[in-house]
Parts: structure tokens; sequence; C-alpha cells
């Protein structure tokens, strides 16, 4: 009585499964690691926006208006003022040695020009080595100065009889009123957790599967995986790999419960459709793991190709520095990652709560990736077949 | 004559060292799964990174605007957000939502608004506000928005500044706009670029990493091909721990000198990153980070036990290894817990020494603690690959050991019967 395809893809998993358990190797990958990632960098970024950066000041002047800057300066809630430095060598050799990103100079006879009239310039500078304090940095600094030249024409026009209103809408007739759309705090955490949770999860994806594979042949047990299979590669593939998908989109389903549901990150299309683009996000990494494997039929070079494939998504996905900004060629071979896919999927869905329609592209590339190992299936059947381990 | 035997086993010692010194080369040169990661890694990685990042800075990023003034103020201020090198007037809408419509599509990433009573406003003397909009997809978006806004609100504040005082030289006009001058001076990263940024700190990740997956494989390689499933093979060379660790280590440090070489100076120069390093200052670190991290490397590499388990535990690690490093997610703001699990890993003070040195052109005195810190986890991790190996050794003479006595009891059983 012939065995029906359900029991045998029953059988496979099940065999899949005992090996999953009985390699700590496999729970490593599938849980651990990227779980440990989760907690990480939600722990790392719990701030959101670094604040309290640590900068110091050079103030030759010394009177009450600079030291009254200064105070200001560091009531700022990305600046601390650390130290006073006596020097500009000084403030430059702390900035040297780390302890400080930027530091605001204030020259001898700084207020005593202004108040003359004579315009005295102050400078501050930053250490763009560390762009994101430096970036934060700047914005204090620069801000602060214009409020201090401010202050001295605010004050002279006050003495006048101006109006406070009219005194600021003098020194300042135009004011930029900024909206960050759905992340108005300029969560740092929202930003790279939202897109760093799925590339961990979609780099050990392409490697546990191309792992999966080849370990079959390195064993010696392929052959008996296809008998098992009825020897049909897609019964085989899909009885393996089943169990992964569904451990997998587990994960991919905690994360997502873990950001929009304990961290409340923004999700403004539902929980729902970011589920959906996960388990696209997982069988289409899992289709890629086997394209790898498929293609090279030996497994070092698969794994090779899966890690430089998912290390190299993280930059190229453009979540950090944006896709337009990178080289034509570059912006076309984005497309064949598919974390920059679900990138462009996030941003419609979860951040900006767009209809689905308007990232349908991402959606078809993603499905497209799930093509992928048909055209490697025959060469598959042959190394699972004929192939011997090659270290 | 016992002296004469010390001398002896430091002489063999020695000539044992360059033994397997010898033999981790030849095996590293035939091993193309480790050729991968010592010489093809760093040797094509460093390249990609420096070409994904190699415009440094978003330009021209597209932007939507709506005109609800429709006057020549607003026209001016918009012909000056348009002419920064950071944004790129894409459109111009009717309406906000047409712009919105706009941002849906990506055609834009973000929106300028300048409201109805702009003009009015200016010439009644009353404070008026542009809105902007920015797509929260890139930090850099917004960054360049409100750059080239702020940009030109301040040259269009000064301009109408002059205009109402109506002083009668140019040079009250200009004290008179502002009473303080000041200016913001980038140090060590002139244009602000990611590439200058992140690629110094990726360069010694590079390092440790290749390093890692290569130790790990040829020592998973090395347990699968020996009869016990054992690290060390049972010859009378490998019989010293120090001349097993010292001789294998000395093969990896003169590999990794020479790709060091490549990754530190030469990448940077063909990409022209800043690099302002004192080559002394460059050489007295790099080498205790080699050493810390080839001891680092193989005292994991007793958690490898086939061959390319090492890419499954290791390869994912980079990317918590660079952000817990104080480059991309700034020190000061690295929660204590993870600041001192960060001090496991070389990479943390190789970077953090790297980038000053390099970008910052610090001596070695400026980065001594972070030089103390690898000369430390190179002596600890020296003492923890020795422990592991003779541990290892005497695994592998045990199950030597016991294979003997299986044999010779079979031997036994043989003749008896």
């Amino acid at each position: 009585m012939p065995i029906t395809i359900h029991k045998r893809l029953l059988l496979i998993s099940m065999r899949e499964l005992r090996r999953i358990a009985s390699k700590p190797m496999y729970v490593f990958c599938m849980l651990v690691a990227p779980i440990f990632c989760f907690i990480f960098f939600t722990t790392l970024m719990s701030k959101g926006l670094p604040n309290d950066l640590p900068a110091g000041v050079v103030d030759l002047d010394n009177t009450s208006t600079t030291r009254n800057i200064i105070r200001n300066l560091d009531a700022f809630q990305n600046t601390q003022i650390i130290e006073h430095f006596s020097s500009f060598n000084e403030a430059r050799e702390a900035m040297q040695k780390g302890e400080i990103y930027s530091f605001y100079y204030i020259p001898k006879g700084t207020t005593e020009e202004a108040i003359s009239g004579r315009q005295p310039t102050v400078s501050f500078y930053i250490n763009y080595s560390y762009l994101i304090a430096g970036s934060l940095l700047y914005k204090d600094q620069r801000t602060m100065s214009e409020l201090a030249s401010g202050a001295v024409g605010r004050s002279t026009l006050l003495a006048k009889g101006a109006t406070m209103d009219q005194a600021m809408a003098y020194l300042q007739p135009i004011i930029i009123d900024t909206h960050a759309l759905n992340n108005p705090w300029l969560n740092y955490s929202v930003y790279l957790c939202n897109t760093l949770f799925p590339g961990i999860l979609m780099l050990l994806i392409f490697l546990t599967t191309s792992y999966a594979l080849g370990v079959e042949i390195k064993d010696k047990t392929s052959r008996q995986l296809l008998k098992m299979g009825n020897n049909s590669i897609v019964t085989a593939l899909i009885g393996k790999l089943l169990p992964h998908t569904i451990i997998f989109f587990v994960v991919a389903v905690f994360y997502n419960v873990y950001l929009y549901g304990f961290q409340h990150f923004p999700c403004n299309s539902g929980i729902f459709p970011m589920l959906l683009a996960g388990l696209l996000l997982v069988l289409s990494s899992q289709a890629l793991g086997i394209f790898f494997f498929g293609l090279f039929g030996s497994m070092r070079l698969a794994m090779s190709c899966a890690s430089l494939w998912g290390v190299i998504s993280f930059s190229i996905s453009g979540f950090t520095f944006p896709v337009m900004a990178m080289h034509p060629t570059l912006q076309a071979l984005s497309n064949l990652f598919p974390l920059r896919n679900y990138f462009l999927l996030y941003v419609n869905l979860a951040l900006n709560g767009y209809p689905l329609i308007y990232a349908w592209h991402s959606v078809v590339i993603l499905l497209l990736f799930m093509i992928l190992p048909f055209f490697v299936l025959k060469k598959l059947q042959n190394e699972m077949l004929h192939y011997e381990y090659i270290p | 004559m016992k002296n004469n035997s010390f001398i002896d086993s430091i002489k063999e010692g020695i000539s044992g060292l360059f033994y397997i010194c010898a033999r981790e080369l030849k095996a590293c040169a035939k091993d193309q799964g480790v050729l991968i990661f010592f010489l093809l890694v760093p040797l094509a990685y460093p390249l990609v990174y420096a070409f994904i990042y190699t415009n440094e800075v978003v330009r021209e990023v597209p932007t939507a605007v709506v005109d609800a003034n429709k006057s020549s103020l607003s026209r001016e201020y918009l012909r000056l957000v348009d002419g920064s090198p950071d944004i790129e007037i894409k459109s111009h809408c009717a309406d906000l939502e047409e712009a919105k419509q706009l941002l849906k599509e990506q055609k834009v990433y973000g929106v300028i608004y300048i409201p109805q009573n702009f003009s009015s406003d200016i010439a009644k003397g009353i404070q008026t506000q542009v809105s902007i909009f920015s797509d929260m997809s890139g930090m850099l978006f917004y960054k360049a928005l409100l750059t080239a806004n702020t940009e030109a609100s301040l040259i269009m504040n000064k301009q109408i500044k002059i205009e109402r005082a109506g002083n009668t030289t140019d040079r009250q006009d200009e004290v008179n706009a502002s009473p303080i001058k000041y200016e913001a001076v980038s140090m060590f990263n002139p244009q602000n670029g990611f590439a200058s940024f992140l690629i110094p700190a990726v360069l010694i990740l590079i390092i440790q990493q290749t390093l890692l997956l290569g130790i790990g494989m040829s020592a998973g390689t090395a347990r699968e091909t020996n009869r016990f499933r054992d690290l060390i093979p049972l010859s009378r060379q490998y019989q010293g721990t120090l001349r097993i660790v010292l001789g294998k280590s000395f093969a990896y440090l003169m590999i990794y000198a020479v790709m060091s070489a490549y990754i530190l100076c030469l990448v940077p120069k063909m990409f022209s990153l800043v690099q302002i390093a004192q080559p002394m200052t460059l050489l007295a670190f790099i080498f205790p980070y080699l050493l810390a991290c080839i001891f680092f490397s193989m005292t994991c590499s007793i958690f490898i036990h086939h061959r390319e388990s090492c890419m499954m535990i290791y390869v994912f690690t980079s990317i918590p290894l660079l952000f817990i490093s104080g480059i991309s997610w700034p020190g000061a703001a690295v929660p204590e817990f993870w600041k001192v699990f960060s001090w496991l890993f070389p990479s943390t003070f190789g970077i953090n020494g790297f980038v000053r040195i390099n970008t910052m052109g610090a001596t070695l005195s400026d980065v001594l603690p972070e030089y103390h810190g690898l000369w430390i986890q190179a002596g600890v991790y020296f003492i923890t690959s020795c422990i592991v190996y003779r541990r290892q050794i005497l695994l592998s003479r045990r199950h030597a050991m016991e294979r003997l006595n299986a044999f010779r009891k079979r031997k036994l059983l043989k003749q008896e019967s």
C-alpha cells in the first residue's frame, strides 16, 4: 500500500525535527542568536535618542554673558558640558582621547566686542568621526549660537521698548516648524531596530537553510532523504524545510509582537500586515538559501555566499545610508536583497500606514524570490543523489 | 647534563614551533574555505563597503513644495532652498494632499509648506512659520531637509532684518543682523561623510571577524580529519602546549601582518578617506590588536566542532559588535552593562583606538586605555588558549590511550582463544 504524500511530508518533517533537536547548533541559530540580538539592540538603544553627550567648553572671555551661554548650552537635552578647558589645544587633546565629542570656543573679548558692535566670532568644533553624536551636538550648539546672538539683539530691542513678540519677530522673521512624520521623537531605536531585527533573522535563515541542505550530503544522508520523499526533490525539500519555516515564522511573530506590542513602536498599519511581511521575508530568505545551495552544490561556497549576501543586506537596504544616494548600479542591485524589499514594506506599512498598494513592487519581488528554487531543482536532485562532500 | 637537556628541550620546542607554524601555513594555503576568509574576504569586503558608501553624503533629496503664498518672497525662499546641495525641488503641488500622494508613492521624501500669509506676516512684522514634513525612513532625509531650510531661513532673516533696520553702511547692516557671528568647524571628517565615519570601524572589525572565521574553520577541519575528533594531532611535534599555541599564532600573525597593511593602509588611500595616522603609532597599536584577535579566536575555536559551524556562529555577531563599539551608537550612550560586556571583544578597543589614531591623528598616549586593554586581552586570551589547548592535548592522549588499551585487550582475547 503506497504512503500518501501527506504522510511522507510528515515523516520527513519529524526526521528534520529530530535533527534540529539533536544539534545545539540549530537551536542556537534559530532561537538563541535572534532573540539575543532582539534584546541586545532594544536595551542598547533604550534611550531612543542619545542625550547628555559629553562636550567641552573653552571660555577665554569668562564674563557673565559667556557663562550664561554655557549654562544654557548645558541645559540642552543632547549636550552635557563635562569640562572647561583653558586652551584650544587642551580641548583638542581631550577630543582625541575620546573624552568629548565637541567643544565650544569663545575667544577673549567676545562680550566687549558684541556690546560695542564689533561683531565677534565664536566657534564650535564637532568631531564627525562619530556621525550621530556629532550631528546631535551640532544641532544644539548651532541653536545656542543663534540664541546667543539673538539674546544680545533682544536685550537692545527690549530696552528700546519693543514687546517680546515684536522682538522675536524682528530677530527671526521666519522660523522652521519641523514635522518628522511618524517618528516625531527622532527615536533611533525605532529607526534602526525595525530593520536590524529582520536583517539578523534573514541572515540566519540564509545560513541555516544552506547548512541544513549541505549537512545531508556531508553526513551521507541525502539519498535516504530523497527516498523518504519518494525520489521527489520537491517533497523532500518541503518536508525538510517546513519545520524551519514554522520556527522562523514564530521568531518573526515574536519580534513583531515585541516591537509593536511591548516597545510600542509606531505600527500604523496594524500588526497583521507586518506579520504577513514577516512571512514573506522568511519564505523568500529560505528560497534564496535553497538557491545558493543548489547553485554551488558545495556547502562551503553556499554558506560563504549566504554570509556575504546577508551582511551586505544591512548596508544596501538603505535604512542607514539611503539607496538613492548610492551608485546607480547599486540602486538596481539593491532589489536583489530581500531585506531591501522588506524595509520598503515596513516603511510603507508600519511606519507610514499607507495602503499596501503603494508597495506592491516589493511584495512582487519578495514573491519572485520564491520562484528561484525551481531553477535549481534538477541540479539539487542530482547533488543529493551523486555529490560527495568536498571540504 | 641536566643543563644540556634543558637546552635540548628548548631547541626541540623551537624547532617544533616552526614545524607547527609551517604546517599551519600549508594547511591554510591548501584549504580553500580558510583561504576565502584569510584572503578573499579581507581583500574584497572593504572594497564593497567603500563602494556602497562612496558618495559619502546624501545630496539632492527629492522634495515637493506647496506654496500657498505665491509671492516674490516665497519664491525667493524656495529658490534659496533649491539652491542648497541637500535637496532638490522635484514638484510644485497645489495642496498638501497632492504632496502627501507623492510621499506615498516615494517620489519625494519631504514636503515644504509655505503658508498663505507668509509674505504679509513678514511685511507686518509678525513671525511666520514654514512647515517641513519629512519621511522618516532615513534619518539623513530629515537632516538634509532641516539643514537646507534652516540655511535658507537664516539667509532670508538676515536680509529682512537689514531692510527693516535701514542702516546707512553695509558694515552696520551686518552687525545689526547678527551681533555675534559663529562658525561650525567639522573636525576629522570635513565633509561629514558616511564612509569616513563607518568604514574605519568596519575595517578593524573585518580583521577580527575573518580571523575568528578562519581559525574556527581550520579548527573544525582539524577535528573532522582527526581520527578521534580531537583538535590536536598526536604526532611528536604537537606535544608542548606552548609550542602549539605560539606556532599557530605565529602563522596567523604572518598572514595578518600583510592583510592588515592592505586593509588599514591601502584601502583608505584608495577611497581617499581621512588618514592622518602616524605610522609608528599605528604599528604599535595594531600589533597588540592582532595578538588579541588571534588568541581570542584560538580560544573561541574550541566551540567549533565542524567546519561550517564557524559561519553559523560568528557571522551574525558582526552587527552587534559594530553597534557596541561606540561608533554608530555613541559610546557615551551605551548602557553600563553592555559597555562592560563589550570589553570581552578585541574589536571594541581596536575600533575606538584605530578611529582615533587614523581619523583623528591621536598619539599612543591618547589611546592608552585602549592600548592597555588590548595588551590585557592578548595576555588573558593567550593564557586561555594555552589552557584550552592543554586540555585538548590531554584529551587526545587519553583517546589514544583508550584506543591502545582496547586494541591490546582485543589482542589478548585473540591470543587466549
